[in-house]
């Protein structure tokens, strides 16, 4: 009878496997952090720590042109991205809520397509569309940021609708009843409820514009188009330093503090459980 | 005096679905007019109508003779309290009770100062810095009168505005209601489906009942003399029984209900054939078996139920009828403290009883004749 078990104990078992699972996720990303800090040119031998791969004189982030340059234009399409993609995505949302009748159902459904479709197949069929069909536009730049905007909207779409749910008709119809236009009940009444999910939306559209690799990579012409994501996957196989951790170590922080930013932001106004269910989308 | 809003014929169709099925309502300026009736009996619907929320799909809606059926919210002359109160959950309260001063072109010491009254007017003054959601239900219920009395509306629309509170709350806030409406002397439109509040407040009632009105009159006229089998069902506790109506015998009708004969005097009294005869429990008298004659049945306690101040006996009658009969607490001696089983004599005096016909609802007197007491127990307590 010892051996049987306290019913009121932890439950050890899960716990080793609940801790045996983040070592196993997390493991990989330290370990290539920490060799973006190895003082030789080594990825798998530590040599000391410095920080000559973030901002040696040679070969560092700061430094290195194409280094520089893709870091830069991951940033540049992210802008935009949040840019377009963030007023674009809110109008949607409203007008998709306010839509009621024949259509919208499908059209609801539509809208959550781009985040279940394979991202290749995107890329692949975006990159038949600006090659045939768009092709006054053309591949790089425009094409890159068209192509991310396409999707991250759809993480917008849903955010924001996700809070004019629980927000609800009755404080537009409130402001309407105390003598607000159209104009008014948006702008002093919508638009500040809805304040922490644009936020948020717009953190989580610039983190998936920084950390797509697929959409960007099909729709890039030259070197100037190329982004820290492309850029790790081209050079992985060549002649890779440590710089390359370093510049992965930039991007994950970059994300990262976008998104435990948006969290924080969500969470001050609409509270921790709606913040969860947002930051565990995307992350 | 201003404020008077008429409903003429007024319709709205959701869809497949027929909320307010043509209307005529009168609403006197300067009264508290109640709507009253069940869930989904298209009280709200209307009121959303006259607020502007929603467009009636046919019929006018007049206020002070003007038809606002198609001007949009923002421009009627009414106001709302909502049943969630919805006060801007962005803004602190004075912001929120100023937010429809912007409209009425006011100096900003004159636009503070209606804030200040307003606030006062509700007791309200000491939270003006709080954010909505620091306040309790009763206080926000408040504020958003305050809100909108602060635009000095001639018509006040209330959606179940005491829904939301605890009962002992409830009752203070019915008696402040009612207090502050007779003191603005603005008309209040005040949607509910609780009829003690309905009875306690309104100057006038409209029973709803499937997107019709099924009576409109004084909380008395509605309690005493009611029109139909749903109202005098839906409000307080009635005994209504099915009954031949067979006969006229001086201003009352005769009715036979089982072996039995009486006369009622109210009510339509020149009907014949299948009715329902009606009566209020307190008007009902017990009174010992032997007690028989004109106006009485015989019967035989069933129960006694405690209410406190009162006894609701309930009586079999010969041909197997229920009623309800309510007698005060004497101290413990009277018919109330009879024990099931004994034997009694309801006198139903003439003038108490009320003869309805069933008319056209017929699933309605269908439900009351499928009930095995024909007789329905409302919220009402004595």
């Amino acid at each position: 009878m010892s051996r049987l078990r306290n019913p009121w104990g932890q439950p050890r078992f899960l716990a080793l496997i609940t801790g045996g699972y983040i070592v196993w996720a997390v493991l990989p990303v330290l370990i290539a952090i920490m060799f973006a800090f190895n003082d030789g040119r080594s990825r798998t031998t530590w040599q000391g720590f410095s920080t000559r791969w973030f901002t040696g004189e040679t070969g560092s982030v700061m430094h290195d042109p194409a280094l520089r340059d893709a870091l830069g234009h991951t940033l540049l399409l992210a802008v935009i991205c949040v840019a377009v993609a963030t007023p674009l995505g809110v109008a949607l949302a409203i007008g998709l809520q306010r839509w009621r009748g024949r259509g919208s159902g499908t059209v609801n459904t539509l809208m959550l397509l781009p985040l279940v479709t394979p991202e290749i197949v995107m890329g692949v069929a975006l990159l038949l569309l600006f090659l045939n069909l768009f092709g006054g536009i053309g591949l790089g730049t425009d094409a890159q940021a068209i192509g991310q905007i396409t999707f991250t909207i759809s993480y917008v779409v849903v955010i924001v609708r996700g809070r004019l749910v629980s927000i609800g008709p009755e404080f537009e119809e409130a402001a309407a009843d105390l003598g607000a236009p159209r104009r008014d009940q948006f702008f002093r009444v919508l638009l500040p409820l809805l304040a922490p999910a644009i936020i948020a939306s717009a953190a989580v559209a610039f983190a998936t514009s920084i950390d797509d690799f697929v959409v960007t990579q099909y729709l890039s012409s030259d070197a100037s188009t190329t982004t820290v994501s492309m850029l790790l996957y081209s050079s992985a196989r060549g002649a890779p330093t440590p710089a390359l951790n370093a510049i992965a170590t930039v991007n994950l922080v970059i994300t990262l503090l976008t998104l435990v930013f948006a969290y924080l932001v969500y969470r001050r106004f609409a509270g921790r459980d709606e913040a969860t269910s947002l930051a565990t989308m995307e992350v | 005096m201003d404020g008077e809003i008429r409903l003429e014929e007024l319709c709205k169709k959701f869809e497949d679905f027929v909320a307010v099925d043509g209307i005529d309502i009168d609403m006197p300026p300067g009264e508290f007019f109640t709507l009253l009736g069940p869930s989904g009996c298209g009280k709200t619907t209307t009121l959303r109508m006259i607020a502007g929320f929603e467009r009636p799909t046919s019929g006018r809606i007049l206020l002070d003779g003007n038809d606002v059926a198609r001007v949009p919210p923002h421009q009627r002359n009414v106001n709302t309290v909502f049943q969630s109160y919805a006060l801007f959950p962005h803004l602190d309260v004075s912001k929120n009770v100023a937010f429809g001063l912007k409209y009425h072109k006011l100096s900003k010491e004159e636009r503070a100062k209606r804030v200040g009254e307003a606030l006062e007017l509700v007791s309200m003054t000491e939270f003006a810095r709080r954010k909505a959601d620091q306040l309790s239900g009763g206080q926000q219920q408040r504020i958003a009168l305050a809100r909108a009395l602060v635009l000095r509306p001639r018509v006040l629309l209330l959606d179940e505005p005491l829904g939301a509170l605890d009962a002992q709350l409830r009752k203070n806030l019915q008696v402040e209601l009612k207090a502050l409406q007779a003191e603005l002397g603005i008309t209040f439109i005040f949607v509910t489906h609780d009829q003690g509040e309905a009875l306690t407040m309104s100057d006038r009632i409209a029973v709803m009942n499937r997107g019709r009105v099924e009576q409109a009159a004084s909380p008395k006229a509605i309690y005493e003399e009611p029109e139909t089998v749903f109202v005098a069902d839906f409000l307080g506790v009635s005994n209504l029984l099915g009954a031949t109506a067979v006969g006229q015998d001086g201003g009352a009708c005769t009715v036979q209900i089982g072996d039995r004969t009486l006369r009622a005097q109210q009510g339509a009294t020149d009907a014949r054939g299948e009715v329902k005869v009606m009566i209020r429990p307190e008007r009902i008298a017990v009174e010992p078996h032997s007690n028989t004659g004109e106006d009485r049945m015989p019967g035989m306690v069933e129960r006694s139920v405690f209410l406190g101040g009162a006894y609701e006996v309930h009586v079999r009658v010969l041909g197997g009828e229920l009623l309800k009969a309510m007698v005060p607490n004497d101290g413990g001696t009277g018919v109330g403290a009879l024990e099931p089983g004994a034997a009694v004599s309801l006198h139903l005096p003439p003038d108490a009883l009320r003869v309805l016909t069933t008319g056209e609802p017929a699933e309605e007197a269908a439900d009351g004749e499928a009930d095995e007491w024909a007789v329905k127990e409302s919220n009402l307590q004595p």
